[in-house]
């Protein structure tokens, strides 16, 4: 009897096992599936002129030879993009989420916390909207020229708006996640409690922490509805904060929507290469990461 | 972090995560033992420390408040217009100006609550593999692979959700689940209609696919900051691996897990443009899960940019986005109770 | 007007003695002595005029003038458009163009908060959007028209032949009063073919767009159900079917769904070579529409002679239904705006050389511009609506003052 009950649990146990290895199955075929459908149809326009050649004319079923080109700009304005928002956006998350860790566990601090997750949950393109509304505002306000509504700063601070909320949550999670032990372990030997919290607390969820900013990066970086209202447009890329900026995202929902092969197949391709660069953001942001944990280890 | 090598991956440095790491090695403690002056700074800098992170986290609060501050600004001409009768009207009809959100507060509690369906149980067996199952050596490079679904455009999503989804589900799945799920009685109705393809159930899976890389690795993450003594107790006591993962190690990781699936949920009510490619984008309600459907963030996607400037047409737009952040609070304020509730039920059973 | 007038003045004056002389013999010392007096009138006339400013916006047009030093303009709007427009502005040298394609009601929105030079809309401006944005100019810079597009698998065609419908018929169908394929008023108007049982699927645009409102028009004409119903808009509130994305959803939903229809802008049809049907137009005859087609009807329709001045109200101007027998009854423009005087509307900081560099980029789309329409399937604008947009751009002022024209790029 009791060896059928073990029996029987160590049967669940391994089902349970199955079930999970199911999961992570489930969550790969679509991975694959738009990977392989991205390469399949940009495939075309895949060689080294789509890196250096400018955007080509559209070519219709009227014209008999289509060339390719475009996104070099684009991979230009969507790194700078990236760059600015996620240096507005990490610090700042990053603070809010050990405050909301540390400093505000209950009372008002739930609050914040609240509506931290509530932001998470305004559509990108109401970001767009908003951040549109609050520039022209303050355009008007003080006098200055409306067209300068347009520019890679307004377009990195929608960027960092939708960024920062799930920045700053989930270095709350990771810091929470840190056991209470250890701070007061730090406490007892008379550290600070800033001290603790960037030097111990931070260091033992940074891992965490960096998962949050790379889901921000990675959130952002896909982004087009925002930037058609803010960052514009720039055939050049990127030409300076004030100016407007083209972006990888813009630029593919842009020529996916035209009839015209050759520029379907550029906005395919720039899906290809907007992945692989979250790839290399990735792996790059990982080694420096643990380069930087093997030198504090290091010192052991 | 997913994309670490497992060794990486342990947010303690010390191999056994059960005891503090104790302080880093470049902070010795008797650097910091306090001469007067040393410490009179040490308690100047704890102040401008806390004081500079509350602020910051006041700012959210700010920022909520100017939200809803510019969205009731850009919605006055409807609110006007319509007072409350906006929240009960169900025709949405811009030739005629009447105005009512009721289609689209459906459409978006429905996908959400659908895509959660899939993507929780999935993500959390993700996370489980990730962190209990899969052996070292795989779980990093398995987790970076996972991750990278959140890093595919959402406009990429919609394309391919367009192109290879829609016909899928139109074809394969969604006669299938009528021929089977849909003839219990009582089902019938749920999966009623011609299938489509572009309806309320295809945009549900295309939003869950879109959040199992959030959901699954913020809940890795959670299970990774499980002390290792957590599991070996329940290892100990005979529990087997299943055991220790439902008693031992879920419960422990519950408030990191909540956190995962309410950061999913955000993504899920504002997503637009791979719902708009997916949704049929109809203004009415839907009548089962093959029928077409509208959510808020796909109606402002499809409308906003051809609604004129300070149009009544304009501001129900607004209008609908602002309660949008309303059902977004409201349902936060309920999935906060409820995971919490099903959690603590699983573990204390 | 201004634009014919001194150019005119020569030709009309040489014809006359030619007539003159047709007439009799005897009288013509006194038809010289007529000519010669009416040519020194007109000669007057123009000199003075010249004096008097009376041509002062079209004085500056020949290509005397100097080109300025290019700028960098920038516009928004119309999805439609961009691919002309990329085209346009990748080849015109004058100035350096930014265009953003984020839909027609943005480029309104933008053009009215002055956030760019120029915005482009496949829908005219109501009268409220007017009143908004007051000074503002606007003027087709190319047409479309409206292809029915549908997916009927095992239904053979002969050549040259496709499914008719007319406007009637397309009410009713997306009315949803008609469900089905072989329903008797469909059947009636294709009697060559066996049309199916099936139910028809209907697709729509669910984004605003310029395409549905002129498909919408046209249901609103053919069917007063439809008018009172439902109207016509950039997007309206659809009795039946499936919403999708943009031009793109629209010919993928009907690429894989079998037995449905749909309106697509005929420059995508074209583009990806997708059938489409015949539709009847006034005089009975049942049209497949080609760009070509589409020219000679917009040129053919009546409002088309009598469009409205660039200040006026474009929304209620119809090009669909034209009574040539040849002529594609859906037929749309698609518009530029801007504004009359941008030194009133955007202050002093708009220079008079940006604005230079403005009315030249669209003196040039409207021109040479609109060589590049045919090999994307655009339509060309017919030399009407040309005419009367040069008197729109010739109305521009800055401060008051006319705009120096030249040809640029």
């Amino acid at each position: 009897m009791a060896f059928d009950r073990v029996a029987r649990r160590r049967w669940k146990s391994h089902l349970f096992a199955g079930l999970t290895l199911l999961c992570v199955v489930a969550a790969l075929i679509p991975l694959t599936s738009i990977v392989w459908t991205a390469f399949d149809r940009g495939a075309p326009a895949l060689s080294v002129g789509f890196f250096t050649q400018p955007l080509p004319a559209p070519c219709g079923s009227a014209q008999t030879h289509c060339s390719y080109g475009g996104v070099g700009p684009y991979i230009e304005g969507t790194l700078v993009l990236i760059a600015l928002s996620s240096l507005i956006a990490i610090p700042i998350g990053v603070l809010i989420g050990i405050y909301l860790s540390e400093y505000g566990r209950r009372g008002i601090g739930r609050v914040i916390s609240f509506f931290t997750d509530v932001l998470t949950g305004v559509p990108s393109i109401v970001v767009g909207i908003f951040v549109y509304t609050l520039t022209l505002d303050y355009i008007l306000k003080t006098g200055g020229n409306p067209e300068n509504v347009y520019s890679a700063l307004s377009g990195a601070t929608a960027l960092a708006i939708i960024m920062l909320p799930i920045v700053a949550r989930t270095t709350e999670e990771a810091l929470r996640a840190v056991p209470d032990s250890v701070r007061e372990a730090a406490l007892a030997l008379g550290i600070p409690k800033h001290r603790t919290t960037l030097r111990i607390v931070l260091t033992a969820a940074l891992p965490a922490v960096l998962t949050g900013a790379l889901l921000g990066v990675m959130r952002v970086g896909g982004e087009a509805a925002p930037l058609l209202f803010t960052a514009f447009n720039n055939p050049l890329g990127y030409t300076g904060v004030t100016q407007p900026a083209g972006a990888l995202p813009t630029m593919i929902y842009n020529l996916y929507q035209t009839p015209y092969a050759n520029w379907q197949a550029d906005a395919w391709a720039s899906a290809l290469v907007l992945v692989l660069i979250m790839v290399i953001l990735s792996v790059a942001s990982q080694i420096v990461f643990t380069r930087v944990r093997r030198r504090i280890s290091g010192g052991q | 972090m997913g994309i670490a090598p497992n060794v990486g991956m342990n947010p303690f440095p010390g191999e056994d995560a059960g005891v503090p790491a104790g302080p880093p090695p470049h902070s010795p403690v008797p650097q910091l033992e306090a001469t007067p002056r040393r410490e009179r700074i040490g308690r100047w800098f704890n102040s401008i420390f806390r004081l500079l992170v509350t602020v910051l986290g006041f700012g959210i609060l700010a920022l909520a408040a100017l939200f809803i501050i510019v969205l009731a600004q850009g919605a006055w001409p409807s609110l006007l217009k319509f007072g409350p009768n906006f929240l009960s009207t169900s025709t949405w009809d811009p030739v005629h100006s009447i105005f009512g959100v009721v289609p689209f507060v459906i459409g978006t509690l429905l996908t959400s609550a659908i895509a959660l369906l899939i993507a929780v149980p999935v993500s959390l067996g993700v996370a489980i593999f990730l962190t209990e199952q899969s052996p070292t050596w795989l779980s990093g490079p398995l987790g970076l692979v996972v991750q990278l679904l959140a890093a595919v455009p959402s406009v990429v999503y919609g394309f391919w959700g367009f192109i290879v989804l829609v016909p899928y589900m139109r074809l394969s799945v969604e006669p299938g689940l009528q021929g089977s799920v849909g003839k219990v009685p009582g089902l019938g109705g749920v999966f009623g209609g011609t299938p489509v393809g572009t309806d309320i159930l295809t945009s549900s899976v295309i939003l869950a696919i879109m959040i199992i890389p959030t959901i699954s690795s913020v809940c890795r993450d959670s299970l990774l900051a499980v002390p290792r003594h957590q599991r070996e107790a329940a290892l100990s006591l005979g529990a087997t691996k299943w055991e220790t993962t439902n008693f031992a190690v879920l419960r422990y990781a519950s408030s990191g897990i909540i956190g995962a699936i309410i950061l999913g949920l955000g993504r899920a009510l504002g997503e637009t443009m791979a719902v708009t490619m997916t949704i049929g984008n109809a203004d009415v309600i839907p009548k089962s899960l093959f029928s077409q459907g509208q959510t808020i963030a796909s109606l402002i996607a499809n409308e906003f940019t051809s609604a004129g400037p300070g149009s009544i047409y304009q501001g129900a737009i607004i209008e609908a986005a602002l309660v949008l952040f309303a059902i977004t609070i409201l349902v936060n304020v309920i999935a906060r109770l409820l995971v919490g509730r099903v959690l603590r039920v699983e573990g204390g059973s | 007007m201004s634009g014919t007038t001194p150019n005119g003045a020569p030709p009309g004056a040489s014809d006359l003695p030619q007539e003159m002389k047709g007439r009799q013999q005897s009288s013509s010392k006194m038809a010289y002595m007529a000519v010669i007096a009416v040519v020194v009138i007109v000669v007057i006339i123009v000199l003075a005029g010249w004096q008097l400013g009376w041509f002062k916006s079209n004085s500056s047009t020949p290509a005397t003038a100097s080109c300025p030093a290019p700028v960098s303009l920038t516009g928004a709007g119309s999805t439609f458009v961009f691919p002309l427009m990329y085209q346009w502005y990748t080849t015109y040298t004058g100035s350096t163009v930014n265009y953003e394609s984020v839909g027609s009601g943005t480029g309104i929105s933008d053009i009215s908060a002055k956030t760019v030079d120029f915005g482009a809309s496949d829908a005219p401006l109501t009268p409220a959007q007017k009143t908004n944005a007051s000074g503002i100019l606007q003027m087709p810079e190319s047409a479309g028209a409206v292809a029915i597009i549908f997916n009927l698998p095992n239904v053979n065609f002969a050549a040259g032949k496709s499914l008719n419908v007319n406007g009637s018929v397309l009410a009713q169908i997306f009315l949803g009063t008609i469900m089905n394929w072989n329903n008797t008023p469909l059947q009636t108007l294709n009697p060559g073919l066996t049309l199916p049982i099936d139910p028809i699927s209907v697709q729509h645009r669910s984004d605003g767009s310029g395409t549905t409102y002129a498909f919408t028009q046209f249901l609103s004409s053919a069917s007063t159900q439809w008018a009172t119903q439902v109207g016509y808009s950039t997007t309206v509130n659809w009795p039946v079917g499936t919403g999708d994305k943009g031009s793109s959803g629209i010919a993928g939903a009907v690429e894989t769904t079998q037995y449905s229809i749909a309106y697509v802008d005929l420059n995508y049809a074209l583009n990806n070579e997708i059938h489409f049907a015949a539709v009847e137009n006034p005089t009975g005859a049942f049209i497949l529409p080609s760009v070509n087609d589409t020219a000679s009807a917009i040129a053919d329709s009546k409002d088309s002679t009598n469009l409205p001045l660039g200040t006026g109200n474009w929304s209620g101007v119809d090009v669909e239904n034209a009574p040539g027998a040849k002529d594609y009854p859906i037929a749309t423009f698609t518009y530029l705006m801007f504004y009359q005087n941008p030194y009133a509307a955007y202050g002093s900081s708009y220079t008079l050389q940006k604005a230079e560099n403005l009315v030249n980029f669209l003196n040039w789309t409207i021109h040479a511009g609109q060589s590049y329409s045919e090999g994307l399937y655009y339509v060309t604008l017919p030399s009407s609506v040309v005419a009367a947009d040069v008197v729109t751009l010739d109305s521009m002022n800055y401060n008051g003052a006319a705009i120096p024209q030249a040809a640029c790029g």
